[in-house]
């Protein structure tokens, strides 16, 4: 199980030392040692066992985030070319049911990336967020992002 | 022009329609939270798009793969820095702008 | 056709300048840290058409490198524009 993760994550550094070099063979020295210290760093920072991926809940979240971002990217943009001036920012808090770690810190770039919310603080169980246009729900959004996440990482909700 | 160099380019030209908004945005946008809003977000989406239009000429799988390794790298460190810069200002006391205060 | 990716190139290098300027006139030091974000994306854009348009493949490392450098500048700019920040509070108390 351990032996089986980390040759996993072998694999994919060195998978992603090869697009950076392009695929040429004379960087190889450069790579093995740049791959093993860069499994040595995910070992540190990612324990074997903390989170059950899902290749397919990661298919699930990029279409989720990719379509979301276009779509609420078109609104952004248009609201700030449009002549008169039209945004109703505000501050929201929101409950948060992901358990702490790295589930939650996707969370936070997801949101961040999304345009129109912007994450301004956190603490044990609620989000601060910074909202472009109140008239508009956001905590719904937030939960389907959590589902999404929650279901990528094989993580459980807190249905508190 | 074959078809491929005219998608890419229509491609690029819808990513520099986002940058250009990002940037009016930066312009427009009244305080530091909205103008994060459409700084870091918009352009993104314009990065993407870009991104996009050269994946179709990439020479290679290879060449293609760290485009994309590219995009996910611009879009951690944005997704980073506005973390930072928003929770930051937010710490020190700058508060968000409100329509119904500048109408008064 | 590359002519049109560096044209854009261009209008982008155009939006950056704008946006600096008006970026580095703002009050708040939270504001002028917007300038790091501008590096890392339309920085990024502005070199892979380049990149392009010119067929000069190294410029694609040196979007990498920006790229890269755009997490680090960020957080590197919060940390020290903090820390000025509060000598110069403690100055004035």
């Amino acid at each position: 199980m351990i032996l089986g993760a980390i040759l996993w994550r072998s694999v994919l550094l060195a998978m992603l030392w090869c697009i950076l070099a392009e695929g040429n063979v004379g960087s190889w020295g450069v790579g093995a040692i740049s791959t093993a210290l860069a499994l040595a760093a995910s070992l540190a920072v990612l324990p074997v066992g903390a989170i059950r991926f899902s290749p397919l809940g990661l298919v699930f979240f990029l279409i989720y985030f990719i379509s979301k971002s276009f779509r609420a990217g078109v609104r952004v943009a248009l609201l700030a070319v449009q002549p008169r001036l039209d945004i109703h920012p505000g501050i929201e808090t929101v409950s948060l049911r992901l358990p702490n770690g790295v589930g939650r810190v996707i969370l936070i770039n997801t949101i961040n990336l999304l345009p129109g919310t912007l994450v301004l603080g956190l603490n044990a169980s609620t989000l601060q967020l910074h909202v472009l246009d109140m008239r508009s729900s956001i905590e719904g959004e937030i939960r389907i992002a959590e589902k999404r996440i929650a279901k990528m990482l094989g993580l459980s909700l807190d249905q508190s | 022009m074959d078809v491929p160099e005219l998608l890419s380019n229509i491609l690029f030209l819808i990513g520099s329609v986002f940058f250009l908004a990002g940037t009016i945005g930066l312009l427009r946008f009244p305080d530091v939270y909205t103008r994060l809003h459409a700084l870091a977000k918009v352009d993104n989406l314009g990065l993407g798009f870009t991104v996009l239009g050269l994946l179709i000429q990439a020479p290679g799988v290879l060449p293609a793969l760290k485009l994309i390794l590219i995009w996910l790298l611009a879009l951690l460190a944005s997704a980073t820095a506005n973390f930072l810069i928003a929770q930051r200002a937010f710490n020190r006391g700058i508060v968000p702008w409100d329509a119904s205060e500048s109408e008064k | 056709m590359s002519e049109l990716a560096l044209i854009l190139a261009i209008f982008l290098l155009a939006n950056l300048l704008v946006a600096l300027l008006r970026v580095t006139r703002r009050p708040t030091p939270a504001d002028r840290m917007l300038a790091a974000l501008l590096f890392g994306t339309t920085g990024v854009a502005l070199l892979l058409l380049l990149a392009y348009a010119e067929d000069a493949p190294v410029l694609v490392d040196i979007a990498l490198t920006l790229a890269l450098l755009g997490a680090v500048i960020g957080v590197a700019f919060v940390q020290r524009g903090w820390n000025q920040e509060r000598e110069e509070e403690n100055g004035r108390s």
